[in-house]
Formats: C-alpha cells, sequence, structure tokens
C-alpha cells in the first residue's frame, strides 16, 4: 500500500517564484508558462495490514508537515492532480540520502513500524498555453528542471 | 590584468578571493551579475567564487548558469580568456555546460556520499581541509598552470553537493586521456584512496577539479582563496605562519597560475 502525502507551502514560495522568473525572463517562455507551483510528494510504502490508511498519513503527516507554514493532501495508492497545469515529478535517479534518513527515522526512531520504503519528490505545476503542453512541459524539464546525471522527472497523467 | 570576481545574489566569497588573486599579483573587481553583460570583455580573466547562488534554488548552480551573464562569459571563453569557478563557481560553470564542456551538461555535481567499507558512514553538509593532486601535466590548465603532475596541494572545501556524477560511462576516459581532470582528493601524502575520509565526498574517481577541452575553464570544489595566506592554514600545518600577514599559503599557486597564463597567452 502506497501513502502520497502532497505537501506545499502556505506562505509564499520563493523556489517556486524564482523558477518561474528564470523560465519567463531568461528561458523565453513568457507567453507560455501563465503559472507555476511546487509541491513536495512523500510516497510511502507501508504494510497492507495497515487497517486505517487514514490516520496513519495524518500521524505520518506530523512528522513530514510542518503545519505552520505547510499544507498537505493525502491519498492511498495514486496520486490525482487538478486540471489546468501539467504536474512534471522530478527526483532523484541516485541515492537520495534525505528519503533514507527519513525511512530511518520513522521506522527506528519514531515507532512506524509498518513503513517499508519511503520516496521523495517535487512535483512542478506548469500551467501553459502552448498547443501541445504536455510537449512544452518536458522541455522545460530538460532545460532546467533536471539535471539528468542525476535527477528523473515524469509527466504525472 | 585585471579579472572579475562575479557576484550573483548569494554568492559568499567575493571578497577573500578578490583579495586572495591581488595577493598573487592581479588587479580586478567584483562584478555584480546585473551589470551589462558587455562590460565583462574588458576584463583579462573571470573567477565565479564561492556560495550559493540563488539560495540554491532548484539546485545548486541552476539558476545562476541561466543569467545572460553566463552567456557573455561563455563567449570569453571561447576567445580563450581564463575562467575559474571555485565551489559555487565550479556548480554553475557544469550546469551552464561550459565544464567539462564537451556540448550540453555533461555530468552533476551531487549531494555528497561519504562511503568507507562498503557502507554510506555520512551525507550532506561537509566542511574540513583536504589535499589536493594535481594531475593534469604543467600548463594544462589556465589555474594550475604553474603547477607541476603530482604536486600536492592543500586547501579546505565546505559543500554539500560535490560529488561528481555522471551517467555517461565514457565519459571519465574521456576526460582522463584528454587530461581534463586536473585535480584529485589524495592523502596527506598523495595516495588516491576512494573512501572516505580521503575521498571527502564520493565524487567518481575522487575528481576535485576539471578542465575544459582547452584548458582555460578550471572548476574546483575546494577553496584556494582560504589557502592562498599563510596564516590561514591550520595549526598542525607547519608552513602556518601569523608573522607575516601577506606570507603565501598553498592556494595562491591558483591564482598565480592564473596570472601567469593570462601573460603566457596574452589574453
Amino acid at each position: 500500500m502506497l501513502i502520497n502525502l502532497r505537501v506545499w507551502l502556505k506562505i509564499p514560495d520563493a523556489e517556486a517564484a524564482t523558477v518561474k522568473n528564470t523560465l519567463r525572463r531568461r528561458m523565453g517562455y513568457e507567453d507560455v508558462l501563465a503559472e507555476l507551483g511546487k509541491e513536495r510528494l512523500w510516497s510511502i510504502e507501508v504494510d497492507e495490514t495497515v487497517a486505517d490508511p487514514g490516520d496513519l498519513a495524518r500521524r505520518l503527516a506530523r512528522d513530514l508537515v510542518n503545519e505552520n507554514k505547510e499544507s498537505y493532501r493525502a491519498s492511498v495508492d495514486s496520486v490525482k492532480f487538478e486540471e489546468g497545469y501539467v504536474p512534471v515529478r522530478v527526483g532523484l535517479s541516485i541515492e537520495d540520502g534525505e528519503a533514507v534518513s527519513t525511512l530511518n527515522r520513522l521506522r527506528n526512531r519514531l515507532g512506524f513500524d509498518m513503513v517499508r520504503g519511503v520516496e521523495r519528490s517535487v512535483v512542478w505545476k506548469l500551467a501553459l498555453s502552448s498547443a501541445e503542453p504536455e510537449k512544452t512541459a518536458e522541455e522545460i524539464a530538460e532545460r532546467l528542471l533536471v539535471n539528468p546525471h542525476k535527477d528523473f522527472y515524469e509527466i504525472v497523467r | 590584468m585585471r579579472i572579475a570576481v562575479i557576484q550573483f545574489p548569494g554568492t559568499n566569497c567575493e571578497h577573500e578571493t578578490l583579495a586572495a588573486a591581488r595577493s598573487a599579483g592581479l588587479s580586478g573587481e567584483i562584478f555584480r551579475w546585473n551589470r551589462p553583460a558587455e562590460e565583462l570583455s574588458d576584463f583579462d580573466g573571470y573567477i565565479i567564487p564561492g556560495g550559493f547562488s540563488y539560495q540554491d534554488r532548484l539546485r545548486a548552480g541552476a539558476i545562476a548558469s541561466k543569467e545572460p551573464v553566463m552567456d557573455a562569459l561563455r563567449e570569453e571563453a571561447d576567445r580563450g580568456k581564463p575562467i575559474i569557478g571555485i565551489c559555487n563557481g565550479f556548480q554553475i560553470l557544469v550546469e551552464s555546460g561550459l565544464l567539462p564542456g564537451l556540448g550540453g551538461v555533461n555530468v552533476a555535481l551531487a549531494q555528497n556520499v561519504m562511503v568507507s567499507k562498503g557502507e554510506i558512514v555520512r551525507r550532506g553538509f561537509y566542511c574540513a581541509w583536504t589535499t589536493l593532486r594535481h594531475e593534469a601535466p604543467s600548463k594544462r590548465c589556465s589555474g594550475s598552470f604553474l603547477l607541476k603532475k603530482g604536486d600536492l596541494v592543500r586547501m579546505p572545501l565546505a559543500h554539500a553537493e560535490g560529488n561528481l556524477v555522471t551517467v555517461d560511462e565514457k565519459l571519465m576516459e574521456r576526460l582522463n586521456e584528454e587530461n581534463q581532470v586536473v585535480f584529485r582528493y589524495c592523502s596527506e601524502t598523495g595516495e588516491v584512496d576512494g573512501e572516505f575520509p580521503v575521498n571527502i565526498n564520493g565524487s567518481r574517481e575522487n575528481i576535485a577539479g576539471i578542465c575544459n577541452p582547452e584548458g582555460n575553464v578550471l572548476g574546483m570544489m575546494p577553496h584556494p582563496e582560504r589557502s592562498s595566506f599563510a596564516w590561514q592554514l591550520p595549526p598542525t600545518d607547519s608552513r602556518k605562519c601569523v608573522g607575516d600577514m601577506n606570507a603565501a599559503g598553498p592556494g595562491r599557486r591558483v591564482f598565480e597560475s592564473m596570472k601567469r597564463y593570462i601573460e603566457v597567452r596574452g589574453c
């Protein structure tokens, strides 16, 4: 079973603003990129025997989300994003040390024995006005959002 | 000989880098990233110093690499002028494709992963003194022009993302064959050991610095400006000198090399 936590900032996201400005002002997407948002995505594999995954997601969020500045939405197994933008998920293709540390912390310090694996990624939400938004999103990912020697990306459909 | 020390938002080593360059006989100034880029052509060489350009947003060096000043630097590099990127400067040069300079982005400087006896013993930010072995022949590279192959140089490093990785399996062979590997992390006596603490950040083949095929662009993770004066050396180093505040430290050779490179090449 996979618990997904989509986490985003309630306060202004300076990193998203910088990436948007770079794409629009420096890379020629001024007329194409209408808006850009960012979320962190925790994909947490847990035992199939977990009876109440919603409750477990809430308990996991107490560690993984700072609700003073962040909001989150939990889902089980699949992740569904809203209409109106192209979600581009970016993660590390090499070992992710923070994900490894998080798994260790959840299991060995916080007692979440049912957690089997943790994957961390970032979802860039690109609102695009091009004729082929997904193609444009792929182009943006390859030109800026990833370094192919350590990152992967996928368009979340 | 005038050099420009490029300052992006978040750069934090520009003043000591300029001081180190001046101690080697260069003159120059700090060049803000948003000045008219064409003014760069007035300079004989360029240094992109360390820091956290754009707060490392997205990934280290990625945003700065898209600034117009980098296009201007690319043109100056094509003219043969020397460019040295230190720490974050190296990350910017990698993200801009100026290093290793084989077309596109050929490597990544990923998060440090320290391995010992087959196990990961540390990750992330690390700050320590390290020894570099000069791997390239003398005069191969602008920033090590005066160093001989096998010379050892002590300087500190401080970074979280200096672990050179690539998915191109043939790249290492090419970098080695073309003498583009300029510095490797080694022990104090010069042995290259792939494990921590000698390989201080897990970098492929202990790589600490590389140059472009032409040799005028150098990127390195350690900080030569932090060992350009003998007083900067750690107390355990016998060369430490606090009496003469201008006495040279080992890192100064990088800046002296740049000066000599400019003299010889008439940049």
